[in-house]
C-alpha cells in the first residue's frame, strides 16, 4: 500500500488516469447533522426563514459533487453521468441522514465527488438554519460504498441506520434490560416509527387493560394520541417476530413490534 | 454476512431429507449468478433451476425515482423466509432453494431480490419459484421507502401482490 498522490520525492502529485481502463464507477457516501428537536420541526414543516431547505440543499451538494475539483487539490475534474443527494428526517434522533451517490465511466474514482456532495449538502442545512439553532453538529460523513476500479469493490461493513429498524442481532429477540414490573418492549418499524415519532416504547403490563394486542394498542393510545395509528387496520404486528393479532396475548418481556404492511422483493 | 441454513426435518416424513435451504441479507451488492453453483455443486440428479431476480426501476409511484432504501426486521426477515422456503420445499419435490435480500440504499438498476430454485423437473421449479416470490413480497417484514426527484415517500402495498399470493391458497 502507497499513498498514490505522492510522488518517488514525497510531494503531491496528480495520479496520471490516462492509461487506466474506463469502467462504471460508483460511490455512496453519508453523513448527518444533528439538531434541535425543534428546529427539526421547522425544517419539516417549511417554516424556516430561508424557505425550501432540504430541496436547497439537495441543489447544493448535486454542485459541489460537480465542482470536487475545484476544491480538492489533486482530484481530477470529472463528467459525472449520475449525482443524487437524498435525505431522510429521523425524528427519533434528531437530525437529517443524508446520503450521496455519485456515478461515472471513467478512469478514476467517484468516492471524492460523493464526499463532497454529502459534506456541502450538510453545511447549506446548517446555513438554512442556524438562524434558529446554532448547536448544529455535522458528523459521521464517511464512504459506504465505492463499485468499479481496480481496487476493486468496498462496503463498509458497520453501516448502521436506517438499513435496519430495530436493534436485534439476527435470529435473535433483542433481550434489552429486564424491567423490574412486568412489562412488554414495543417497537415501531419503517413508516409507522416515523408516524409515531419513536422506535421504541416500554408498557407496564399492569396498564393494559386485557392482557392482549388490544390491550396494549389502548395503553399506548391513551398514553399518547400519536399511537391512535395502531388502531388502522393496516397496521401489522408480531409477537417475538410472530405475526399476530389483536387477541393474541402478551406476557412479561414479549417483544411485540407494530409496522406497515411490507413492501419488500 | 450471515447465511441461514434451515437444518429442520420435515416431520412425519419416513425417510429424513435435509432442507436445503438457505436465506441471506446484506447490504451489499450480490452476483447476477448468485447461488447457482452452491446449490449445484456435486450433485447431478438436478434437472431444472429457476431463478427470478428483482431489480430497482426508475419509475414506480413517481417518474423520477432516483434510489430507495430497504428496511427490514432482523432476525424475523431471517425466519419469515426460512418457513417461506419449507412451505415451498413441503408443496413441490425441491432439491435446493437460494434466497438473497439486499438491505440499505440502493439505486435504480440495482438487484434488490434473487430467488433460486432447483428441481428434478421444470414444472415444480418455475411454480415454487413464483410461490417463493409472491409469499416473500407480502409476508417478508421488509419496507421500502423511494427517493425521488420530487422527495421520498413510503412505498404502498399493492393489491396485485395480494392476489397473487392469494393465488396459492
Amino acid at each position: 500500500m502507497h499513498l498514490t498522490h505522492l510522488n518517488a520525492l514525497g510531494e503531491a502529485n496528480m495520479v496520471d488516469v490516462g492509461d487506466k481502463q474506463e469502467t462504471r464507477r460508483e460511490a455512496v457516501a453519508s453523513g448527518r447533522i444533528v439538531m434541535q428537536p425543534e428546529t427539526l420541526k421547522l425544517l419539516t414543516s417549511g417554516e424556516l426563514p430561508k424557505g425550501d431547505v432540504l430541496a436547497t440543499a439537495r441543489i447544493a451538494g448535486i454542485q459541489a459533487a460537480k465542482r470536487t475539483h475545484e476544491l480538492i487539490p489533486l482530484c481530477h475534474s470529472l463528467a459525472l453521468s449520475k449525482v443524487s443527494v437524498e435525505f431522510e428526517v429521523n425524528l427519533a434522533d434528531s437530525c437529517v441522514n443524508v446520503t450521496a451517490l455519485c456515478r461515472l465511466n471513467g478512469r478514476t474514482g467517484v468516492e471524492m465527488e460523493a464526499l463532497t456532495a454529502v459534506s456541502v449538502a450538510c453545511l447549506t442545512l446548517y446555513d438554512m438554519c442556524k438562524a434558529v439553532d446554532k448547536n448544529m453538529c455535522i458528523e459521521a460523513i464517511q464512504l459506504d460504498s465505492k463499485q468499479g476500479g481496480q481496487r476493486g469493490d468496498y462496503q463498509r461493513t458497520n453501516v448502521q441506520t436506517p438499513i435496519v429498524t430495530g436493534d436485534g442481532v439476527s435470529g435473535e429477540v433483542s433481550v434489552g434490560e429486564r424491567f423490574s414490573p412486568p412489562c412488554v418492549r414495543v417497537k415501531f418499524l419503517a413508516e409507522l416509527r416515523e408516524r409515531v415519532g419513536e422506535s421504541e416504547a416500554v408498557v407496564e403490563l399492569d396498564d393494559l387493560t386485557s392482557r392482549d394486542i388490544s390491550g396494549l394498542k389502548s395503553a399506548l393510545v391513551q398514553r399518547d394520541v400519536r399511537f391512535s395509528v395502531l388502531t388502522d387496520q393496516r397496521t401489522l404486528c408480531a409477537i417475538n417476530q410472530v405475526m399476530a393479532n389483536d387477541d393474541a396475548l402478551v406476557t412479561d418481556d414479549d417483544e411485540v413490534a407494530f409496522f406497515p404492511p411490507v413492501t419488500g422483493g | 454476512m450471515t447465511k441461514w441454513p434451515s437444518s429442520r426435518r420435515l416431520r412425519g416424513a419416513k425417510v429424513e431429507i435435509k432442507l436445503d435451504i438457505k436465506v441471506v441479507i446484506q447490504a451489499a451488492p450480490f452476483a447476477m449468478a448468485y447461488g447457482y453453483d452452491d446449490a449445484l455443486a456435486g450433485r447431478s440428479d438436478i434437472g431444472a433451476v429457476v431463478s427470478f431476480t428483482g431489480l430497482v426501476r426508475d419509475f414506480n409511484e413517481t417518474p423520477d425515482v432516483t434510489g430507495l432504501t430497504l428496511e427490514h426486521y432482523p432476525g424475523m426477515t431471517e425466519s419469515t423466509l426460512i418457513d417461506i422456503g419449507e412451505q415451498a420445499w413441503q408443496r413441490w419435490s425441491l432439491q435446493a432453494v437460494r434466497i438473497i435480500h439486499r438491505v440499505g440504499y440502493l439505486a435504480p438498476g440495482d438487484p434488490i431480490v434473487r430467488v433460486l430454485v432447483a428441481s428434478a423437473h421444470r414444472r415444480e421449479a418455475f411454480e415454487a419459484c413464483d410461490f417463493i416470490m409472491d409469499f416473500l413480497k407480502t409476508r417478508a417484514p421488509f419496507w421500502k421507502k423511494e427517493h425521488s426527484t420530487q422527495g421520498e415517500y413510503w412505498v404502498k402495498e399493492r393489491h396485485s401482490d395480494q392476489k397473487d399470493a392469494a393465488r396459492w391458497n
